[in-house]
Formats: C-alpha cells, structure tokens, sequence
C-alpha cells in the first residue's frame, strides 16, 4: 500500500533528526512536534482508525524489527523489549527473573551492553545482560532460548558481542542463563 | 514329534570365541570429516565426531568439553581440540587445554594445559594452525585479548601476542597471522624465531558501526587469501601477509542480479541477506562460495539461513541456489573434486548434499545436540 506523502515526510524529518542529533536532543524537539501536532494523523491509533494497514508504520525512536515487534508484558520470551541483543537462556525460565540469577548461582561482574526500546513508553534504555555462572547450561525449553541481535556485533567489538561467556571474575565460569538489567536510560 | 527348528540350529557351527579389539581408521578420504558438536544445551558436553560423509556413518568420537574447538592438520593426520574443564565438573581448578588427537586412532597424543583460551561461542578462527602445522595460534581474552602460540611439537607456548582491539586469528605463511580490528582494519602479526612479534595495520576497509565483517570469513593459510563477509552481503577479497592488502567489496545480492542490500542506517529493507554462525564456506580450487541467506531486515545477520547461494569468487556471480529442507546456522563444504556440502538444523542433524547439483543425497539423523561447523581434509 503506497504510504501517504506527509507520512514520508514525517519519515524522513525524523530519520534525519535521529542520525543527526543527540537522542535527548532528538526526544525533545520530537515531543514539540508531536504536541503541535494534533490536527494531523500522526498517532498509530489515529492511523488505525483512519484505515486499516498490513504493515504498520515506523515509529519514532525504532531502530529495527524487534523495536517494531517487541512487548512488555512477559520477560520470559524472547521478544520481550529488554532482549533486543540476548544470546542465551532467559533466566527467568530456571528459577531467576529477569534481573535476578536462580538460586546458587552468581551474577557476572561485569556484562556486555546493548541499547533497547520500551514500547510502553518510548524510550530507549541501557540494558546490561549479565550472565548467571557456576551451573551447567540451564535446560529449559526452547521458547527460552533466545538470539536476538540487535546492534549487535562480532568479538572484535567486546563490548557489543553476545558471543563472550560473560563469565569473568565469578567463581566458575561456566554459563547458566542470561539476563537482562536496566542500567539506565539511553 | 520331530522339532525340524532344533535340527536346524544343531546343524549350525558353533560361534567362535571373540577377543575385544578397537578400531584403527581407515586414511582419511576427501569425505571423511570432522562435525564439531559444542553441545549448547549441555556445554559442558561437547564432542568432536569423525564421520564418513559417503555412507552418512559415524565413524567414531572424542570429546570437546564447553565451548570448544577443533583444527584439523590438511593430511589430515591429526587434530587439535581447543577445550575448558574445571577440576570438580563444574567449579574448583580451570584447566584450558589443547589436546592433540592422532586421527586414526583418536588416541590423545598430547594434553597440554594452557595459560587461557577465550570462552566465545565456537568460532573456526579462536584456533588454528600455520602452513606446516608446526604452530598453533589460541585466540584468548583473559586479562586481554592476545594469542598463544604454541608449538605443536615441543607442545608448548613459545610466545603470547598481545591484540589490543582485535580478534581470532586467520593464518598466512608459517609465521604470521592477521586479526579483525575494532577500527575496521587487519592486525598483522609477524613472529620471528627469537620469540618477538611485530605488527602492522592494513588500511581502514570497513566500518562496523554501518556494516561489520563476521567473524566466520573464510581463508587460506597457504595462499593468504581471504574473503570478508559483511552483514550485509559484501564480500571483501584480501590478501594477508605482512602487509596485507584488501581489495573493494563486491555484492552478493547485485552477483545474483538484484541491488545492494541496506546497511545498519536503513535497517528496515527486507531482501536476501546472508545470516547464520558458521554462515559461509570456501572451496578452495573451485574458487567458489557458499553462504547461507534468508530474507530479512538488518541485524537479522545471525538467522539460520533458509538457502545457499553459491557464487564464483573470481566472476562474482552467482552460480546456484540450494533450497535446504530445514533452515541451518552452518555451511560446510570439501575440497575435492565432487564435493559434499552440510548443513544442520535444530535437532542436530546433519544433512549431506551433492554440493554440484544441490541435491540432498542422506541425513544423518540426530548426529548430536549443536551442529556448529565442519572440517573436511584440506580445508585448513
């Protein structure tokens, strides 16, 4: 279906805001234009109602199909907003939660970073996802084993790879599950 | 009256008596290859299996405790499993080991404790070995990243490189190797007799925030050459060496007739691209290529791939398109002239096809847990 014109234009006005701002920046002259904006269809519920569309349109502060397609209701799947760039055992699946390690073992120190969208309220926030160590792998079930990869990239980037067993400085090791912390607001 | 059965088994020989023996392996043939299983669901369980691609029969075992490795010397004599035990299973004393297995046999010929190796998911390139097979470089991150050279026959490290911002390891020559760098350049590394390394950096050739290189790229420890794979299908020829030289990527998507595909500042445009973990494999003679694709959009660049796209590396076209029967995160080919190809699923299985043609020829059903890549003779 073609996409209306001033829907492009929105498009492309905050594409190119994006690349070319800082996002508290780009957050706030978006919010000015969104509350200067009520005339227009701009809202996805407005659009909604307007017609009804087979793909829905990109939203701000979206960077890719998980954002568009992530939920925050249930953080033991692997579409749950924070696992953007997971790779790994939800630990939420073996008795932890999604901050939490399940009994016996022990949070990594240290973690790899990745940035992800909260659909509930549109913002982005750094999560840290902090393997759980000491246990073999847990084996839960395969909903539970996710590899998402958003920004994600390989070894030679550390700090954004979900290849390393984040394992350091923790008594063992060895990797139980994954999970994933909010550390802040991106 | 009369048991004509009971006749019949009185009228059988006598089974002999047996004495236990074990099998020693036949040479290997172009088709015997190495599966790498690292087990993910019980990783502390990996396995190295040893099967015959021909019959799809298994041959044999050893094991390659969490998150293994495993090179293969090109005659195929011997290989070299990169392995991580703890004294108690799972906690107490962490040994990093190197084992060296005679292929044949698969008895242990050498179990040397490391001073670290990096705990990744498998990657091809985390070990290796030089042209000779005299060294063998482990790629380790603890305290930093740098690799052990070892010397595979004295079995021991002679020198530890230190790789600030960069990775693995892709062998040339009997004395050097090149790393990918944070920067988006090669790191080569050059070893002299007296222990000391030297380092040079090629010039910038990608950039990883728009569109990074895997790390599963093919190359040829005897010729240097190489082929970068990017997210987005751009394939980077290089030439390692001392100062090696990359050359300007050409598309997989435009050698198969279609445009570019988007990189990470349109994340959104759905078309082929190439995804998966082991995701791309070189015959080498051929010159030809083999990358699992999928359809998606970008940062989709770890989904199993749904086809193999072969393409000629010298042309830069592509040559066939191979539907898989179930989608694999691996790509495994050999280096003769009727080649096999592999590939996996979920279920561990292997599937073996006629690399020519793309027909599946057998499967071997539930070879193991986590199918992560292949080695066939003369692959490395």
């Amino acid at each position: 279906m073609r996409v209306p014109l001033f829907d492009r234009v929105t498009e492309t006005f905050t594409r190119h805001l994006a690349s070319h701002s800082p996002r508290r920046q780009f957050l706030a002259r978006f919010s000015t234009l969104v509350a200067g904006s009520g005339a227009f269809p701009l809202l996805p519920v407005q659009r909604a109602q307007a017609e009804s569309r087979t793909v829905p349109p990109v939203q701000p502060n979206i960077a890719s199909d998980f954002d568009r397609l992530a939920q925050s209701t249930d953080p033991t799947k692997c579409n749950y907003w924070r696992h953007c760039a997971i790779d790994g055992v939800l630990c939420g699946c073996c008795g932890g939660g999604v901050h939490t390690c399940p009994p016996g073992t022990q949070p990594s120190p240290v973690s790899w970073i990745g940035t992800c969208r909260n659909p509930s309220d549109g913002r982005q926030y750094v999560i840290a996802y902090r393997d759980c160590c000491g246990r073999t792998t847990c084996a839960s079930t395969p909903d539970c084993h996710c590899n998402t990869a958003d920004r994600e990239m390989p070894i030679y980037r550390p700090q954004a790879s979900n290849d390393i067993i984040w394992c350091f400085g923790t008594t063992s090791t060895a990797y139980h599950c994954s999970t994933a912390a909010i550390v802040g607001q991106a | 009256m009369v048991s004509l059965g009971g006749s019949a088994l009185a009228a059988d020989p006598v089974l002999q008596t047996e004495q236990s023996d074990v099998v020693t392996l036949k040479p290997y043939t172009p088709h015997t290859i190495l599966v790498m299983d690292s087990a993910g669901t019980h990783a502390k369980d990996g396995r190295v299996y040893v099967v015959d691609a021909d019959r799809g029969a298994l041959l044999g075992m050893v094991q390659a405790a969490y998150n293994p490795n495993v090179t293969m010397v090109p005659d195929a004599s011997r290989f070299y499993v990169g392995e991580t035990t703890w004294a108690h299973g799972n906690r107490g004393a962490r040994y990093d080991l190197l084992a060296e297995y005679d292929a044949r046999t698969l008895k242990l010929t050498s179990d040397e404790e490391l001073p670290a190796r990096a705990l990744i998911t498998p990657k091809r390139n985390s070990l290796t070995l030089n042209v000779g097979a005299t060294r063998a470089y482990v790629y380790q991150m603890s305290p930093s990243n740098g690799v052990e050279v070892v010397d595979t026959h004295a079995h021991k490290v002679t020198q530890s490189v230190d790789l600030p911002g960069c990775a693995l390891t892709y062998p040339w020559g009997t004395s050097g190797f090149s790393s990918l760098c944070a920067d988006g350049t090669l790191a080569n590394v050059s070893l002299s007799e007296d222990g000391k390394a030297s380092m040079t950096h090629s010039a910038v050739f990608f950039a990883p925030d728009k569109d990074a290189v895997f790390e599963n790229s093919p190359s040829v420890a005897k010729t240097g050459e190489a082929y970068f794979l990017s997210y987005t299908g751009n394939i980077y020829p290089a030439h390692l060496g001392a100062n090696a030289t990359v050359e300007a990527p050409w598309s997989l998507q435009v050698g198969a007739g279609m445009k570019p595909a988007s990189d990470a500042s349109a994340p959104f445009e759905v078309t082929w691209r190439p995804g998966g973990i082991q995701l791309i494999a070189l015959h080498q003679s051929d010159h030809e290529l083999y990358v699992l694709m999928h359809r998606g959009t970008f940062w989709t660049h770890k989904e199993d791939g749904t086809e193999v796209w072969v393409y000629d590396a010298q042309t830069h076209k592509r040559l066939r398109r191979i539907p898989l029967k179930k989608t694999s995160n691996m790509v495994g080919v050999t280096q003769d002239d009727h080649p096999l190809m592999f590939t996996t699923d979920t279920d561990g299985d292997l599937f073996i096809y006629d690399a020519q043609t793309g027909h599946l020829l057998r499967t071997v059903k539930k070879l193991g847990t986590s199918v992560t890549f292949t080695i066939a003779p003369g692959e490395e």
